[in-house]
């Protein structure tokens, strides 16, 4: 099969395009890491279980369809913080292998509790001007992803906002460069802590929304492959990296979208996964990464 | 009673899986890179015993050997960056894995059938027992050779200068490290010798289930086998053997009547057990205790000073 450039660069619009949901998990992911210095496993099931939570809302009561997008960051903030308190509040902040594995325990947990609610059938789910296309001479973008692009900007922004411009960024900030000298300053750490994962959350269970959005279902099956490519985002970005995950989110989608085009959908992951070897070979601080962190 | 063959034999290969983590975890690395490895050994040797018709010993030699060569390899890289990072490495190694034997077509004669695996389809036709007379007590007790074996050797490393390494290397890098402890090629060894473990468990697993197919060796797999050791604590070897039969046994099919309520309980069980006993079932207090209750009922002097 000939593959021409027109069809290159169509895929890698439609990658990056799709590749800011993966940015917005990669944001959770880092944020997390950045305050505690802990993996959050079960994240990205949060994103998954909101959209369920906020799709399930509206097909039962009837509202209109663009409140799902409102409803699922809440509902997977309400999650997220239910993640907080289940598996990283009471566990010493010394061990981290417990609260990892505590998180992975809630991401299988929240898994099957979706298995078994839906009977592990997938549900379709309804898409935002998926009836526009934009065609900018020889290439075209899908309405769908531009308003998945746009919604995960302004959440970005709103992010970068939040975490630099008011009290309760300085307070997450602070935390997580020194959590003792914070807590002398009067910063309630664990406050601050539950604060950023519902805020994680909510961001969390936009992308949720917005990746079932542009794949048209949402199923279970999506948790573990969203929760690996979130973890790849992040350590290609650099761990606790902000402008790293969002950078990395979008090229990972970039390149997934061109390994789908070159290789197949049966081969495209293993592509994606030796481009975070050749990372961790070769960077293994991530792009914006600093060196010498201990975690 | 077949049954109860079956679920021995399920908790004897488990116990492995499990172990090749614990080895990795004594360093303080946490791998969810075991899954790979097992699925490496099960395909190798069952590729060996059905294709080019070895005897199961060897077939299983090579499956270990492979699952540690793969270990060892996947060490360099994954070991350079540290803790949460090589859990996100070794994700991603097991999906390399999990993917290439789904995309792994090689199907051949042999005797006049059509072997091998075959991609999406998995791979079908590993009856070596079956073809060899061996009935289901004989497999559980060649399952637990090997468990009693590496059981054995792990058990010993504790108690020599070796595993006194590994353990200072998990319990602070900075001053293992400072004491002379070349701790690259400490956790490259863990890892190899989980590799080779992991690897033989999968060749085992390969020839109990005859069967095997991608979406066996999921990441659910991989938890499972960190979650072993982790649960059952990292101060005995006994630790991982007692958290296998727990959930194997007990939460698996001890609960049948549950239903698939039975599969939340796993995720619940684990987020439970790590907020009331983030160091694991038998940790080192409990191993302590042990010890002391031992030592006073035989009156020795270990017990005495312990």
């Amino acid at each position: 099969m000939a593959i021409d450039l027109v069809d290159v660069v169509q895929a890698i619009i439609d990658g990056l395009l799709f590749g800011s949901t993966y940015a917005l998990i990669g944001l959770g992911f880092t944020l997390i890491f950045g305050a505690m210095h802990k993996l959050n496993m079960a994240y990205a099931a949060s994103a998954i279980a909101g959209a369920y939570v906020g799709l399930a809302v509206i097909l039962m009561s009837g509202l209109p369809v663009v409140l799902t997008f409102l409803l699922g960051p809440v509902a997977s903030g309400v999650i997220g913080f239910g993640i907080y308190v289940t598996c990283f509040r009471y566990m010493p902040a010394t061990n981290v292998l417990a609260p990892l594995m505590a998180s992975i325990g809630a991401l299988f947990f929240i898994d099957e509790m979706i298995i078994h609610a839906t009977a592990g059938s997938p549900l379709s789910f309804p898409a935002i001007m998926d009836d526009v296309f934009l065609e900018v001479g020889e290439y075209g973008f899908r309405g769908d992803l531009l308003f998945v692009l746009a919604t995960s900007l302004i959440a970005m922004l709103v992010l970068l906002y939040v975490l630099f411009s008011t009290r309760l960024g300085l307070a997450t900030r602070a935390v997580s460069q020194q959590a003792v000298a914070a807590e002398l300053c009067g910063i309630a750490s664990h406050r601050t802590n539950a604060k950023t994962f519902v805020i994680t959350g909510v961001l969390g269970g936009l992308a949720g929304c917005m990746a079932a959005a542009a794949v048209g279902v949402i199923s279970p099956l999506l948790t573990v492959p969203i929760t690996v490519k979130g973890l790849i985002v992040t350590v290609i970005g650099g761990l606790g990296s902000i402008p790293g995950a969002i950078v990395a989110g979008f090229a990972v989608g970039g390149f997934e979208n061109l390994f789908l085009l070159l290789f197949g959908v049966n081969q495209r992951d293993i592509y994606v996964f030796l481009l975070l070897f050749v990372f961790l070979v070769f960077r293994p601080n991530g792009l914006f990464g600093r060196a010498n962190r201990r975690d | 009673m077949a049954y109860y063959l079956g679920l021995l034999q399920t908790i004897g290969i488990h116990t492995l899986l499990g172990l090749s983590a614990y080895v990795l975890l004594l360093t303080g690395q946490l791998s969810l890179a075991q899954v790979g490895f097992f699925a490496i050994g099960a395909y190798i040797s069952g590729i060996l015993t059905v294709i080019f018709e070895y005897h199961i010993v060897p077939g299983l030699f090579v499956g270990a050997l492979a699952g540690g060569f793969f270990a060892f390899l996947v060490g360099f890289p994954a070991l350079r960056i540290k803790g949460l990072m090589l859990v996100v490495a070794t994700i991603a190694f097991s999906e390399i894995v999990r993917l290439f034997f789904f995309n792994l077509n090689w199907r051949v004669m042999v005797n006049g059938v059509e072997v091998g695996p075959d991609s999406t389809q998995g791979f079908r036709e590993i009856r070596f027992y079956a073809a060899n007379g061996w009935d289901a007590l004989d497999v559980v007790l060649f399952i637990w050779l090997f468990v009693t074996v590496v059981m054995a050797m792990l058990w010993w490393l504790d108690r020599v200068r070796a595993g006194a390494t590994l353990r200072a290397v998990g319990a602070d890098e900075l001053a293992a490290q400072s004491s002379g402890v070349n701790i690259v090629a400490v956790k490259v060894s863990a890892m190899t010798c989980g590799g080779v473990i992991a690897g033989l468990a999968g060749g085992l697993y390969a020839h109990s289930a005859t069967y095997v197919d991608h979406l066996t060796f999921s990441v659910l797999l991989a938890t499972f086998a960190v979650a072993y050791p982790i649960l059952g604590g990292l101060s005995s070897v006994f630790g991982t053997l007692i958290a296998v039969i727990f959930i194997q046994g007990i939460l698996i099919e001890g609960m049948r009547f549950l239903g698939d309520w039975r599969s939340m309980l796993f995720g619940l069980l684990i987020i439970v057990a790590m907020n009331f006993r983030p160091a694991g079932l038998l940790d080192g207090s409990v191993v302590a205790r042990i010890r002391r209750i031992l030592g006073r009922a035989n009156g020795s002097d270990r017990g005495r000073h312990a």
